[in-house]
């Protein structure tokens, strides 16, 4: 049973605060980049006259690189969410790296099984569509 | 002649009146999305509870549709504000992360689940959660930093288990437990109930577009006795993994539309960096109160949506 503590006045482990600023740092720039992609699409998207209750063209890995670049809307908002996506994941595969680091098995097996999950469901998403 | 130039205006007129009404609906998603954003925060809400009805009930987006855009909304703000807790030190990293394994297998199930499941059951479902919203905001608030209460349940709680052979459970609990907040113990008990409560907040969060939160914090707070502030950071940090990983099965079953999901994201970012800014300085107990009126009142609105979809 867990049932372990630290009390009250005991010093913070820096290598742990280390540890959760570079996770939050990755996580503030998944989250920036992909807003800027987001605005940058919806601003676009109106431009363009078309409603956001539109149907959206299907995501196509082919042709995402080149709608980007052409700033077409759904380049911009694919983009944009499949970052939102990735960064939670990205944030993860941040802490893992620092785990092995600090030597902390049980904790980077349970960020590795955390990304087997994740993956799992990409497995099942793409065998679903 | 005349004839063809007049149709020609009537057509340009028509096209402009199309652009203008298309621009109006962007600009209501991203203010709609400013709202729930804003109201969320302050309430103390994820996004989703508020954000899933107003595009079903007030955009006519089929309930599953409206779950894949609140789920990528829920994971912009969980992101947003789990820096702050990360940099100042109160959410737990390791207890989230344990916990978040589960969840995210309960979101994989429920995303896979999701697809299988009826509009209306959908719908119907999605009643419940604002009916128990809204008795949630009814109950007083404690102090944000609060103990863990004194009937919690106590399972290795008095340090004898650090006496014990380490198991894996318990050298994963220690480094659990290595992360505090000021001047408070991070005793970690009861983990098997709370990873099986994982799984619920995760089924829940991908049936439904939210953050699990509701969930995740009473669990976290009354079972594993993790006090308020703690519950309230980490689970918000849980958020992230938890929902993506039920909006990848989304995406990738063409269950998530980028247009509708763009301007929606953008006004939710907005509205829940004005509420985290202002909600200090915001009498929040009447705004409680008259949300509970409205979710109530959304809760029959999704009801009668359950009944009449065909």
């Amino acid at each position: 049973m867990i049932g372990s503590t630290i009390g009250p006045g005991r010093s913070l482990d820096p290598e742990r605060r280390s540890l959760e600023r570079v996770v939050s740092r990755a996580l503030k720039i998944g989250t920036y980049a992909a807003m800027v992609l987001i605005v940058a699409g919806v601003v676009r998207l109106l431009a363009d006259g078309r409603s956001p209750l539109d149907v959206a063209p299907t995501l196509d890995p082919g042709t995402l690189v080149g709608d980007v670049l052409a700033l077409r809307p759904s380049g911009l908002l694919w983009l944009g969410v499949i970052l939102v996506l990735a960064t939670p994941p990205l944030r993860v595969a941040t802490a893992l790296v620092g785990y092995l680091r600090a030597g902390e098995r049980e904790m980077a097996i349970v960020a590795v099984l955390i990304l087997a999950v994740i993956a799992l469901g990409v497995i099942a998403g793409i065998a679903g569509s | 002649m005349l004839a063809a130039a007049l149709a020609s205006i009537r057509l340009t007129d028509a096209r402009f009146r199309r652009a203008n009404a298309d621009v109006e609906i962007g600009l209501l998603l991203v203010g709609g999305g400013i709202a729930t954003g804003l109201f969320g925060s302050l309430l103390g809400l994820g996004g989703g509870v508020l954000l899933v009805p107003l595009l079903t009930l007030g955009f006519d987006l089929p309930v599953r549709e409206a779950v894949g855009v609140s789920l990528v909304c829920v994971i912009i703000t969980s992101a947003a504000s789990a820096t702050v807790f990360l940099d100042r030190g109160v959410a737990n990293l390791r207890l989230g992360m344990v916990l978040e394994l589960f969840t995210a297998i309960g979101a994989l199930i429920g995303g896979l689940i999701a697809f299988l499941l009826d509009e209306r059951f959908l719908a119907g479902l999605f009643a419940l959660l604002l009916a128990y919203t809204a008795v949630t905001m009814l109950r007083p608030r404690g102090p944000a930093t609060e103990d863990p209460p004194a009937d919690a349940p106590a399972g290795g709680d008095d340090g004898a288990a650090d006496s014990r052979p380490a198991g894996a459970w318990t050298r994963v609990g220690r480094a659990m437990a290595g992360r505090n907040t000021a001047g408070h113990s991070d005793r970690i008990r009861r983990p098997i109930p709370g990873a099986i409560g994982g799984v619920g907040g995760g089924v829940t969060s991908a049936l439904l577009g939210v953050g699990g939160g509701l969930i995740m914090v009473p669990i976290m707070h009354v079972v594993m006795g993790i006090p308020l502030r703690v519950s309230t950071a980490t689970s918000n940090l849980m958020i992230g993994v938890t929902a993506s990983t039920s909006a990848i099965v989304y995406l990738l079953r063409g269950g998530i539309d980028p247009y509708a999901t763009g301007p929606a994201a953008v006004g939710v970012f907005v509205g829940a960096a004005i509420g985290s800014r202002i909600v200090h300085r915001v009498h929040t107990r009447l705004l409680r109160l008259l949300f509970a009126a409205v979710l109530a009142y959304t809760a029959v609105l999704m009801v009668q949506r359950a009944l009449v979809i065909p």
